[in-house]
Order: structure tokens, then C-alpha cells, then sequence
């Protein structure tokens, strides 16, 4: 027993110095790799990138031209789009096309997913709006439900008991539809505050995609055709202002593809044969009615890549090293995941 | 003689268990009575909202009570057994050294037992009347290693309190408390998982350690 002990302490001794010796380290490193600000430009057809040193900010691109701050706004008309209005320079065409500062607004977007929005515990219970209710303003339902292996479940949340009518309506629909119970993956945004609602993404056990939303209190839902062989893996639902896009997915290739309203067209998004695992990489997306930024930040690099907003096919890229950290150790949490478990780093 | 040892630590800790157990079930009872005030104000979806998007468990506030409660019970127990150096005739019995430890060791993690479950099933039960399965599990499982924290917090100080030497106790509450972070680590509820087993597997091996302070303690190590 006393040998047990011994060895017990050594090793908890041990894991205890691996992790918290290279975390002091760490905290006390006050060296941090700062990737420049980076966007396509529709004006120069490159890459505009903002470096800033402290409180020295150089514009530049990737043929070293240097611009000033009011050219930078200028390269960068859909982006910087207020602060052009406000000047007074806001451009009448942009690529040979007129462009109206009120659309150039709406069909700005940001979309962000990190790996640790997905691998975490989720509790499985989902609030699905009504998305015509002839109001104005949207409300939270008196309801919620789950996707179990038998189907949707609606559970009345003052009761906490199951509205089985409305459980059985909409089973029946999705699986008339071609859902396969359970889900793979659930994406909605179920809150009041946004403009409309498109409801849920779902990709079922077999990996097809389907939107199901409440319409009337009823069900509606659609099978997102997606191209043969093409299995999805992780959807985000957008609602964006401009409703020409109502979600954008991946599937078991980690290919990244947007569907495009009306009609649920897919469309594989040019990332010149580097794809997007969400579940190990952060992306974000910075998109205009001319171009989307993408950028995807992995463990070794930080890639940048922008697509045409039309056709999403790939017009140049760029990729930013990471320094990895030379320090060694065991950790307990991470940021690809909100969970506690000791993992060698 | 094993009635007779039990009975022993029974009579020193008894009227600490008892605080201990109406401490931990009132703040188990009171974490739940919150939810129950929320679903009367706001009703229950307020409450099924809140918890789905913005990962809220609502019994935060019994976090370090189960700690607390085990470091305290170490204390209650073993720190008169040190004091009035009871520990060394209780060595002296006609029962092995080890039996004895482990009885009182076992007897400690029993009563804690019976504290834990109480309070778990204070807010478990209430829980599942006004929330999902689902909801009133993730509830339970975040709460489950601040559980486990109390068990471990009861070991290592049983280790600390038993260790002879003042400069080995040092070391060994550094020890402790870096073992003690690792159960509040959780950056989101539930978030401990597949790793919960493991590390109940560590704080039954943690008992080990009181050993390793009694057999300094038998061979007369002092500062």
C-alpha cells in the first residue's frame, strides 16, 4: 500500500508539473502572433491588409503598396461603406456593376463558427418559432422539442408534459419528407430578436440536409437536394438580412458549401482544394454583394480566401504561418472544445 | 471491533454531520427554490430558454459546499485524533494499522455519502417536475464533479492533517489544492463527460495517500 501511495503521488506530482509549469510559462510569454487585418479588395483584385505594431497602423497589400487610411477605405468601398457615405465617396459602380448604398448594407454579412461551438455538451432541446404569425415582431414559442430516434417531440414547457398531436403532425411530415430519425446536426438561432425566421438546418442520421420551419403552426419542411455523394456533416443556419442565403454546410470531405434561396440551390464554395473542418477550425466569413473573405484559422496557419458572392468560385488566397508554441505539457482545457479531460500538447 | 471503531468516529463527527447535512440539503434546497421563484415570475420557459442558449444550470451557488464540507469533515474527524494523540493509541490496537485507518477513512466517505445524495436528490427531483430529462441531467452532471470535489477535498486533508511533519503538510496542501482546481475547471455545464470516471477513479485512489502520513507518523518523522 505504502508503494501504491508513493507511486500515486509521484504520478499526480508529475501530471500536476506538466501541466501547471509550461502554463506559468506561458503566462508570463507575453510574445503573441498578431495576423494582419485582411480583406479582398473588388477594387485592387488583391488582398488589403492592415498591419498594426502598438499604435502604428500600415496599410498595405501583398505587393507592398502603402495606403493611406482614406485610400484603404477607398480599396475597400463595401466594407468601409458608412464611412465612405458619410464622406461623401461612396461609389456609384463597383466591377462595372451600380451599386446603391442601401443594398450594399443588406447584403453585408458576417458568419463566425469556432471549434468550440461544436464540440461541447448540448442539452438537446430546441425552441422552434412560429415564422408567420402575421406579426411584426417574433415571439418565443410556449413550447419546445426534441429529435430522438422515434422522431420530433414537442414538449409543453408550463407542463412539462408532451403535445402529442403536434409531436405526431410533424414525425409524419418529416419523415414523409425523407428524415431519417435521429438528427445528425440541429442549427437554428431561436430568438425573438432578428428579423425573420427560417427555423432549423437539419442533417438526419444519413447525413441529408432538410429545413423545417413552423408556418401557421404547421409544419413546414423541404429536403435540401445536395450533389451525389455529398454527405452533410455540420450546418449553420444564416438569416441574414439579405435572405439570399439560408444556410451554409459541411460535409464528410470538409467541403463548404452555401444554399442559395429561393429553391435550396447548393453551391460548393472555391476554396482552391483546402477545405473547413469546423470541429478543429475557426472561420470566419466577411461577405458583400461582390465578394466574400474567408478566413479559416487551424492550428499551424491562418488561410485566407475570397470567393465571388455570385458564382462562390475562388479568386485568390493567401496564408498567414503560425508560430507553434515551443512549450510541452498536459492541459485540461482547450479551445476546439468546452470540455475537461488532460490532453498532451 | 469494527462497531466499536465506527461508533467512535460517530460520536466525534455526528453533531458536525448533522450541520453539515441540513447545511448542504438547505443549499441544495435553496438553488432550487430560485428555479421555482423564476418559473412563478417568469414562467417556465423563461427558465427552458435560459438554460438551452445561455448554458445556466441555476445551482451555481452550491459549487464549494460540497468541498467545504468534506475538508471540514476531515477536520472534525482526524485533527482531535492528532491533537490529543488519540491517533497513536488507535495504532496501538489489536487491529492492523491499515484496517483501522481505512474504517475511519470509509466511515468519513460514507457520511459524505449520505450528505451528497441528499442534496443531489434535492435537486434532482424537484428538477425533473418542471424540466426536461435532458435539462435536469445537465444539471446534475455539472454538479457531479464539485461531488467528487468533496470527496477528494476529504482525502487530501485527511492526508495533510495525519502527515507529522509541518514542512510535508506545507508541501502537501500545494499538492492538494493544484488537485482541487482540476474539479473547477468547467468552462460550460456538463462539461466534464467522459472524464467524470476517471477522475473518480483518481479520488478513490487518493485515499491512498493517508497512508503514506500514518506510516511517517508510526515511523516518529517530526520537523
Amino acid at each position: 500500500m505504502k508503494i501504491f501511495a508513493k507511486i500515486f503521488l509521484i504520478i499526480s506530482i508529475a501530471v500536476l508539473a506538466a501541466w501547471q509549469i509550461p502554463w506559468l510559462i506561458g503566462y508570463f510569454d507575453t510574445k503573441t502572433d498578431r495576423t494582419p487585418f485582411t480583406l479582398y479588395s473588388c477594387v485592387t483584385g488583391d488582398f488589403a491588409i492592415l498591419k498594426h505594431d502598438g499604435d502604428d497602423f500600415t496599410y498595405t497589400d501583398r505587393k507592398g503598396n502603402i495606403y493611406t487610411e482614406r485610400q484603404f477605405d477607398s480599396i475597400l468601398p463595401l466594407f468601409y461603406a458608412r464611412q465612405l457615405f458619410s464622406e461623401g465617396r461612396f461609389p456609384d459602380t463597383l466591377d462595372s456593376k451600380p451599386i446603391v448604398f442601401k443594398e450594399a448594407l443588406e447584403k453585408s454579412f458576417f458568419f463566425t463558427s469556432r471549434p468550440s461551438d461544436i464540440n461541447r455538451s448540448v442539452p438537446g432541446i430546441y425552441f422552434l418559432l412560429e415564422s408567420e404569425s402575421g406579426r411584426v415582431d417574433l415571439e418565443m414559442p410556449s413550447d419546445a422539442f426534441r429529435i430522438n430516434g422515434r422522431g420530433i417531440e414537442f414538449i409543453d414547457m408550463e407542463t412539462n408534459s408532451t403535445d402529442t398531436a403536434k409531436s405526431r403532425i410533424f414525425t409524419q411530415a418529416m419523415s414523409e419528407c425523407g428524415f431519417v430519425f435521429p438528427a445528425k446536426c440541429v442549427s437554428g438561432n431561436p430568438t425573438p430578436k432578428k428579423e425573420y425566421d427560417e427555423g432549423y438546418i437539419l442533417a438526419d442520421s444519413e447525413g441529408s440536409l432538410f429545413h423545417l420551419k413552423m408556418t401557421k403552426g404547421k409544419p413546414y419542411i423541404r429536403k435540401i437536394r445536395l450533389p451525389d455523394a455529398v454527405i452533410a456533416e455540420h450546418a449553420f443556419i444564416t438569416e441574414f438580412g439579405d435572405r439570399s442565403m439560408i444556410a451554409l454546410f459541411t460535409d464528410s470531405e470538409n467541403r463548404f458549401y452555401a444554399v442559395r434561396m429561393p429553391g435550396y440551390k447548393t453551391m460548393e464554395i472555391g476554396m482552391a482544394g483546402k477545405g473547413f473542418d469546423p470541429c478543429r477550425e475557426s472561420i470566419l466569413v466577411v461577405g458583400n454583394m461582390l465578394d466574400w473573405t474567408i478566413r479559416i484559422n487551424s492550428d499551424d496557419s491562418v488561410r485566407y480566401c475570397a470567393v465571388s458572392a455570385e458564382s462562390l468560385t475562388f479568386l485568390a488566397g493567401m496564408e498567414y504561418p503560425v508560430r507553434k508554441s515551443r512549450l510541452h505539457g498536459i492541459r485540461f482545457t482547450s479551445q476546439q472544445d468546452r470540455f475537461v479531460k488532460p490532453r498532451l500538447y | 471491533m469494527l462497531k466499536a471503531f465506527i461508533s467512535k468516529e460517530w460520536i466525534k463527527t455526528r453533531w458536525y454531520l448533522l450541520a453539515a447535512f441540513i447545511t448542504i440539503t438547505a443549499f441544495a434546497a435553496y438553488s432550487v427554490h430560485g428555479i421555482f421563484r423564476a418559473v412563478s415570475i417568469r414562467g417556465a420557459g423563461h427558465i427552458w430558454e435560459v438554460m438551452v442558449t445561455r448554458d445556466a444550470v441555476f445551482i451555481d451557488i452550491i459549487q464549494y459546499v460540497p468541498l467545504i464540507a468534506g475538508v471540514l469533515l476531515s477536520i472534525f474527524q482526524f485533527t482531535p485524533e492528532m491533537q490529543r494523540k488519540c491517533l497513536k493509541l488507535t495504532l496501538h490496537l489489536p487491529v492492523p494499522a491499515m484496517r483501522s485507518t481505512y474504517v475511519m477513512i470509509g466511515f468519513g466517505m460514507a457520511a459524505l455519502s449520505v450528505c451528497f445524495t441528499a442534496a443531489l436528490l434535492t435537486i434532482s427531483i424537484p428538477a425533473t417536475a418542471i424540466l426536461p430529462k435532458e435539462l435536469a441531467a445537465r444539471m446534475v452532471s455539472t454538479a457531479l464533479p464539485w461531488f467528487l470535489a468533496g470527496y477528494c477535498g476529504y482525502t487530501l486533508a485527511t492526508w495533510i492533517i495525519l502527515e507529522p511533519s509541518w514542512k510535508a503538510r506545507t508541501a502537501w496542501t500545494f499538492i492538494s489544492v493544484l488537485i482541487l482546481r482540476i474539479f473547477f475547471l468547467a468552462p460550460a455545464p456538463a462539461a466534464y463527460g467522459k472524464f467524470l470516471p476517471w477522475l473518480a477513479l483518481s479520488v478513490i485512489l487518493s485515499a491512498s495517500l493517508a497512508w503514506l502520513s500514518v506510516t511517517r507518523f508510526k515511523a516518529g518523522r517530526q520537523d
